[in-house]
């Protein structure tokens, strides 16, 4: 039998995992548009690792901040330069 | 890059790390594991945060984050925020002079997405605003704050800037001198705030300090812990609430300044000297 605190570390694990597959695709997508979306599901793993080490009050500033704002910011930069890397206009 | 090599390299990553991660946790690095129990300064925290026996070291607020920021190390968090105010009046300063102006006409209505996101963000605007007021005035009682709050609350401006169009936004009053004067009073607010028990202090002729919240031993006064019964926290749901204000104000300005069409800056850049005369 499993214990709830073995369980609980290996979501954190996995969700560890999530993000960092999604950094990765972040990083080397060409797209930027899609960047910032995996960017946002790294933000939302962050977000549930957060809870579950127990900081609530770090959850309520990442959640509106690293998934509304902070994308926001960048789309609203990509809409401004180009959507494609190393793309010449 | 070719797709099975990204495939190859991502595996490669994850089980690199998975391998450091079970390697530190088995003992590879030695077992110097933080201590498991409650430490002593934490203890100390929890102990006085919420304790009307220790009545010189209580901050009367059951939320023992909340009364780090802005009572045991408020100046910190004071100097936090002028950080952040710096960096809007940085972006302020570089797109000085340049706005939207109000489009009187009804098409304002018109663009913008379809009148079921229109909808949908209708409703959402009004809970997105609720919850954030919650998580701000709450900040004293349960997980949340000012920053928090603020942060939150910038969300709406922003979604009626997305889906109804930045026009329409300026339209409903949401501008940035209007921005500005919710920016400044929250500013204000938390200024005064900090000196308020000082200044307090200074008319009954008492010590006080600045940042001063529950009464301290040479300094005996101090804002009311509770309010007709209910927990206010002396300073906390002061600073809060400014904080609330200020920072969701701020948000927006920048939201504002990011949205103005490139079209519109270009034409102010290059004609920016030829309309003065």
């Amino acid at each position: 039998m499993i214990s709830q605190e073995t369980l609980i570390y290996a979501v954190m694990g996995l969700l560890g995992i999530i993000s960092l597959v999604a950094v990765y695709m972040a990083i080397t997508e060409k797209d930027l548009v899609k960047a910032v979306l995996y960017s946002a599901i790294q933000s939302t793993a962050y977000a549930f690792l957060f809870y579950l080490l127990m900081a609530p009050d770090i959850v309520l500033v990442y959640v509106p901040v690293a998934v509304g704002l902070y994308p926001a910011v960048i789309l609203f930069l990509i809409k401004k330069s180009e959507r494609f890397e190393g793309e010449s206009t | 890059m070719k797709g099975w090599m990204r495939a190859v390299s991502l595996l490669s990553i994850i089980a690199v790390t998975v391998a450091l991660a079970l390697g530190t946790a088995s003992g590879g690095l030695g077992y110097v594991l933080p201590f498991p129990g409650v430490r002593d300064l934490a203890y100390w925290f929890l102990f006085t945060a919420l304790n009307p026996s220790t009545p010189l070291f209580t901050v009367m607020s059951p939320e023992a984050v909340t009364s780090i920021v802005w009572d045991y190390r408020g100046l910190d968090t004071l100097f936090e925020t002028t950080v952040f105010f710096l960096a809007i009046i940085g972006s302020m300063a570089l797109m000085r002079g340049i706005e939207v102006v109000k489009k009187v006409e009804e098409r304002t209505y018109q663009i913008g997405m379809s009148p079921i996101v229109k909808t949908v963000t209708r409703i959402s605007v009004a809970a997105i605003l609720a919850v954030a007021a919650s998580i701000a005035l709450h900040g004293h009682l349960t997980p949340g704050g000012g920053f928090q709050g603020g942060a939150a609350a910038a969300v709406a401006p922003l979604l009626l800037i997305v889906v109804f169009s930045v026009y329409f936004a300026v339209g409903s009053h949401i501008n940035k001198k209007n921005m500005l004067t919710i920016r400044t009073i929250g500013l204000l607010g938390v200024g005064l705030t900090a000196f308020a028990v000082l200044i307090i202090g200074v008319i009954h002729g008492v010590g006080a300090y600045v940042f001063q919240n529950q009464p301290k031993a040479t300094a005996p006064i101090g804002l009311p812990a509770d309010l007709f019964g209910s927990l206010t926290s002396g300073t906390l749901i002061l600073f809060n609430f400014f904080e609330f204000l200020a920072v969701a104000a701020g948000f927006t300005i920048v939201f504002l300044l990011l949205s103005v069409p490139e079209r519109r800056v270009m034409e102010i850049l290059e004609g920016g000297e030829k309309d003065e005369h």
